[in-house]
Parts: C-alpha cells; sequence; structure tokens
C-alpha cells in the first residue's frame, strides 16, 4: 500500500521563495514497493486508492486540498494553507499496448506514452530518449513536474509547436473520494485510448472537446491530475546559435514571424535561394538599461537525430558568490540608480555567450535551472504582431518608473486550445523580466506594484495581453481575467462545475483562485455542460 | 602604543578573514542524466534547495600508511543507490588540522545528492 508521510508545517515557500505561506500540513505520499506490488499499474491504482483517502479525509476536516511537484510557480498558484501534496514521488510510466489505442484514434500509437504526474520533464525526456522519442518542447527546463506543466501553462519558445499541454491528449483526474472519482479525459474529436485502458486504471471515460481543453490549464482545480496521455514525436537535435543581430531585425522578426525574407541569416540554416530557414526556437534578450543597436537573440533549428554529435555540455562551470547578488541587491534598495550598472557588469553571467553555438537533444539543450537564489518573474502574452509596441511601453515603464532589478526577454509560442491558456493568440509573443527578488524601500517600489503598473500599461493603451499564470502579478487587478480571456474564463467555470461536485469544487479552490475570481461556483449548470460519459 | 596595537590587531583580523574567505571553495560533479532525489522539507537558501542532501561532516582519525579514505551511499535518503551530484569542500581549518596532525586527522565535508528512486 502506498505511504503518506504528514508534516505539520506553519508555513511553504515556493523555490524561488516568492512567499512564505502559511501552511498547516505537508503531505509526500510514496508508492508500494515493486517487491509487493509488481505490475506498475497495480501500483498506480494503488496509489490512486491512497489519494482518495487524502481527499476524504482532507474533506471530513473541511480543509482544502492542493497537489504541487517542484514548487516553480512564482505566484501563490500552488499553494493552499490547509494541506499540501507533494506528488514528485509519483513518477511511474505505463505503457500503452497496441491494443490499448482508440480505434479513431489519429495518433500513430507508437507516440503514444502514460505518465504519472510527478514526472519531471527531465525523467519524462530520458523515458522517451529509451524509445527514440522526444518531448515536442518543455519550460526551456527540465525539472518542473509533468502535472505543475500543464496546469499553469508552462512553455518554451517553440514557434509552431505551442506549450506543454499542447502535446497533451489524455488526462487521468481524480476528481474526490468515491470509486467513479476517478475519471479518463480525452478530446471527443481527438480520442487517444481505448476504454480498455480507462479500465485498466479503474476510470470511467469522459470524451468531450470542451471539457478537456478546460481542464488542460486546470490552475490546480479539476482535480487531482494522476496520470497525462502525451503524444512524442521522433528525437531530434537542435542547432542552437546565439548572435547579436540588429535590434530592428530582431524586432521585425518578432513582429512578421517572416523569416524568410528577413536580413537575418545564419550560414547553413538556408534554404537552396539563401533565403533564411524557419527556426524551431527564437528567442530575444533585451538589456533596457543600455542604448545598443543590437539585441543578443537566440535561434534553434531542428535537425534529424545522428549519431555521434559533440558533447553539448560544457565540463567546467563556475558560478558567482550568491551573497555578492544578496549585497548588489540590497544596495540596490537603498539605491535604485545602482541597478542599470550592476546588471551591466552581471551581464555576462545573465546572457548567453554570442556566436555560442551547440547541437544536443531537446533534454540536453534546455538542462538543469539551478537554484538562484530569491527571484521573481513578469511575463506578459501578447499577439506577436504587438510584440514590438508592447516591449517598448514595457521597456520604458522599467526605466522611467524603476529601475527594476532584472532584463527583458521575448519568447513565442503557437496558440494552444486550452480554454484558460495564456498563449491564446495565433503566435502569443511572451515579454518577461526576470530578475533577482527586492524588497520595497521609499525609493524602490514593490513588485505588485511594478506588476500593477505593467497591467495598466497595457491597458491603457488598448494591447490586448495575458499573464502567466505561474508567474508574479497584480492577480487581484480589478477585472484582470474577464479583460484577459473573456467569455473563456465562463466556459471554464462552467466545465469546472460540470465536472466536480460543489464540495470538491471547493476543496480544490485555493487563494489564487479566490483572488482571481475563478473560484466562484455558477448555478445554474447548463446541460451543455454536463459531460457525457461515453 | 595602544593605537599601534589596535591598528595591527585590525590587518590581522583582516588578513585572517581574507584568508579564511579564499581557502574555503568547494567542487561538485554533477551527473549529466537522471533527477536528482527531491525533498520538500529542504529550504535551505543554496543548490540543495528541494533537494535531498546527505552531508558527510566529520574528521577521521587515519594511520600514517592510509592513503584513501572511502564511503558509500547510506540508504536513508539514498534509496535508489545511485548519485546525483557529489560536493567536496575545503576549508582553511582541514588543511590545518591535516598540517599540524601529519595527515592523522582529515577533515572531511562531502554532500551528496542522490537519484530520484525511479518507479
Amino acid at each position: 500500500m502506498a505511504t503518506t508521510t504528514t508534516y505539520q508545517k506553519s508555513e511553504w515557500d515556493t523555490l524561488h521563495r516568492n512567499g512564505p505561506f502559511k501552511l498547516k500540513m505537508l503531505q509526500i505520499t510514496e508508492l508500494e514497493g515493486k517487491a509487493n506490488i509488481p505490475s506498475s499499474v497495480g501500483r498506480y491504482n494503488d496509489v490512486a486508492k491512497e489519494i482518495q483517502r487524502l481527499i476524504k479525509d482532507a474533506q471530513d476536516h473541511g480543509h482544502g486540498f492542493r497537489a504541487y511537484g517542484s514548487r516553480w510557480s512564482m505566484s501563490n498558484i500552488a499553494h493552499h494553507p490547509d494541506r499540501m501534496h507533494f506528488n514528485s514521488y509519483m513518477n511511474i510510466d505505463i505503457p500503452i499496448l497496441a491494443g490499448e489505442v482508440h480505434a479513431n484514434s489519429p495518433y500513430d500509437s507508437s507516440n503514444l506514452f502514460f505518465f504519472e504526474c510527478g514526472n519531471t520533464i527531465k525523467e519524462i525526456s530520458q523515458a522517451l530518449g529509451a524509445h527514440g522519442k522526444s518531448l515536442k518542447t518543455t519550460g526551456a527546463s527540465n525539472g518542473q513536474t509533468i502535472a505543475g506543466c500543464i496546469s499553469t501553462g508552462v512553455h518554451g519558445s517553440a514557434l509552431d509547436v505551442g506549450s506543454v499541454q499542447d502535446y497533451v491528449v489524455g488526462l487521468n483526474l481524480i476528481v474526490g473520494p468515491n470509486d467513479n472519482d476517478i475519471v479518463y479525459l480525452e478530446r471527443n474529436t481527438r480520442p487517444a485510448l481505448s476504454d480498455a485502458f480507462a479500465q485498466k486504471i479503474n476510470a470511467r471515460v469522459i470524451r468531450d472537446d470542451g471539457l478537456f481543453n478546460a481542464a488542460l490549464v486546470s490552475l490546480g482545480s479539476f482535480g487531482f491530475i494522476h496520470g497525462v496521455v502525451i503524444e512524442a514525436e521522433d528525437r531530434f537535435l537542435l542547432k542552437r546559435y546565439v548572435r547579436k543581430i540588429d535590434k530592428n531585425t530582431a524586432l521585425k522578426l518578432a513582429k512578421t514571424m517572416d523569416f524568410k525574407n528577413s536580413d537575418f541569416t545564419i550560414d547553413g540554416e538556408t534554404d537552396a535561394n539563401g533565403k533564411g530557414n524557419r527556426p524551431y526556437h527564437y528567442k530575444i534578450f533585451i538589456n533596457q538599461y543600455v542604448e545598443d543597436d543590437e539585441y543578443v537573440i537566440e535561434a534553434m533549428y531542428k535537425k534529424p537525430y545522428t549519431t555521434p554529435y559533440p558533447d553539448p555540455f560544457t565540463t567546467i562551470e563556475k558560478s558567482v558568490y550568491r551573497d555578492l547578488i544578496y549585497l548588489l541587491i540590497k544596495i540596490s534598495e537603498k539605491f535604485p540608480s545602482t541597478i542599470p550598472w550592476f546588471i551591466k557588469r552581471l551581464e555576462k553571467s545573465i546572457l548567453p555567450d554570442v556566436n555560442e553555438e551547440t547541437l544536443g537533444t531537446l533534454y540536453e539543450t534546455f538542462w538543469d535551472a539551478p537554484y538562484q537564489g530569491p527571484a521573481f518573474a513578469c511575463s506578459f502574452g501578447v499577439d506577436h504582431k504587438n510584440s514590438a509596441r508592447a516591449l517598448k511601453l514595457l521597456t520604458d515603464l522599467t526605466k522611467n518608473e524603476g529601475p527594476i532589478p532584472g532584463i527583458f526577454a521575448m519568447r513565442f509560442a503557437k496558440q494552444s486550445e486550452a480554454t484558460m491558456a495564456f498563449t491564446r493568440f495565433p503566435i502569443t509573443c511572451m515579454i518577461e523580466i526576470d530578475g533577482v527578488l527586492w524588497q520595497k524601500s521609499n525609493k524602490l517600489m514593490s513588485l505588485t506594484e511594478f506588476s500593477r503598473r505593467m497591467t495598466e500599461v497595457l491597458q491603457q493603451n488598448n494591447i490586448p495581453f495575458t499573464i502567466h499564470w505561474g508567474k508574479n502579478a497584480d492577480w487581484g487587478f480589478p477585472g484582470l481575467i474577464e479583460h484577459m480571456y473573456g467569455d473563456n474564463a465562463k466556459t471554464w467555470k462552467e466545465h469546472r462545475n460540470s465536472l466536480l461536485s460543489p464540495e470538491m469544487a471547493e476543496l480544490f479552490s485555493n487563494d489564487f483562485l479566490k483572488t482571481t475570481s475563478l473560484s466562484n461556483v455558477l448555478v445554474p449548470v447548463d446541460d451543455r455542460f454536463i459531460a457525457p460519459i461515453v | 602604543m595602544q593605537m599601534t596595537t589596535t591598528k595591527w590587531l585590525l590587518r590581522l583580523g583582516t588578513l585572517s578573514i581574507f584568508l579564511l574567505f579564499i581557502s574555503c571553495y568547494s567542487v561538485k560533479l554533477v551527473s549529466t542524466n537522471g533527477a536528482p532525489n527531491p525533498d520538500p522539507n529542504n529550504d535551505s537558501d543554496d543548490d540543495y534547495r528541494n533537494k535531498r542532501v546527505i552531508v558527510l561532516d566529520t574528521v577521521i582519525k587515519a594511520g600514517t600508511t592510509t592513503d584513501a579514505i572511502g564511503f558509500k551511499t547510506q540508504r536513508d535518503g539514498c534509496e535508489s543507490g545511485k548519485l546525483h551530484s557529489v560536493e567536496y569542500k575545503n576549508t582553511l581549518g582541514g588543511s590545518l588540522l591535516y598540517l599540524i596532525t601529519f595527515g592523522s586527522k582529515r577533515k572531511v565535508r562531502i554532500k551528496y545528492v542522490c537519484m530520484k528512486p525511479e518507479n
């Protein structure tokens, strides 16, 4: 039997120390050993029962319950003050046999894989690698758990791919403590697995496009995500280039995504006519405090997987004394005018080396992102056509009302089908500022004030935008969710109501959901949103 | 006279702090494969945050003929028995102890993280 250890706590914090937040109880579940339950399906079903027991216990005590994985989110989206469940040890993968693929599945059966919630991107990448397969994209790192990634819409900068949730084709949710509360959910129009597979994991099947799309980016509140079915692809290599290019060329590319007719080309990455190829990944780095005619950009091109290729890992890595960073930030709080100078000095540690070139798999290219001290990140999604204008507004704000100890970057991701995905534009440009967490002083505004001003400036200039769910923002900004998502927010809530009982809707809600007014239970539920049981 | 003594003490203190600072360093070997064993209760403010780290911080008595000292991974916190990272830290105190005792006492400070158990 899977076992859960409960720790009485007083507080909990994110990996990047964006809290602390109050917490009563931390629960950690570990699976039964293979010696006692040899089958992975047996252990998976065994731990499902344990999760249901924990949900029942939380319900009996009038507590809320929230699962989390690697605690990478910087907002309080993963937090609940009552009970938090650490699910990283729940890392089974279950093979999908040929007969377990749905008869109408549009997917190549060899690309379908089932992973338990606590598998990290790194673990999944290695498991897929053993089959000659790869994830389609990641969040530009590999430490997040798969359930955490999809719940918050984690993205990389794969222009024509999308975010992590966009290759998830099935979800196994635990929506309550009762026998019929284990659900296998997938799209009706694009089913992936057969009913036989669902029976194997004791799940009732729901095939509904609307509900599935709503549950994809669930903000952790459509029940406990126990397992996901992903669509992988054949393993590939990424050739990565770092260049410094004309600022206007870089921004024009962001606006047009027209790499074919751009002045920007890389030797060997052109077509027969010498026109630039479309990269898999495109990213712009912007130090807003430096007047420079050029920006550092990173472009990656997909290549077939062939061996041998050079070791993509650098053997020796040096790190800056963390105490030095803390000292700089303390000085910055007292004397904000020093921030641009400090950032310029640290530029070498922050930005990639110009003219750097590497070749590796997706997993090797976006490797570990180690903890480097308290950090913040604000990330706004805009239509890529508005990216240059939005960047100018946000960098001007940062310079004029700051300075703020961070630098900007732009990444790009294809539109998601998920109802509440922040990648909701045809190609979303995520304009993000990352940096060292600071304390408000009489000369430096707080992080919440800064993020509020960013929201205000985009609103005032009529630029439609979204905000990354897992990053810092003034989430209580009046009417924020409706402004960003319009009717989609209502649709999302209606689908949530259709899936969860009112008691479970409350149990799986948290302060983040309440702040954003997404926890509201809508009554009566429209018949359209009662999910069919197929 | 008192001023001169204070000045020298200050200089000596500064030099000692400088020596301590530069003589304390660490070297870390990290595997490029496998995920580190997580520990949600580890809230330390260093690279080991959220990781299950095992610390060996001890003084080993060694004979004059002892060449190397070996350790095995412990079961508690290292169920996989596989290493993800190993960090060796050298301190001025450790070096001095080795010199003063002619190698019979050796300060060992190692931190290691094992691989996350596979299921």
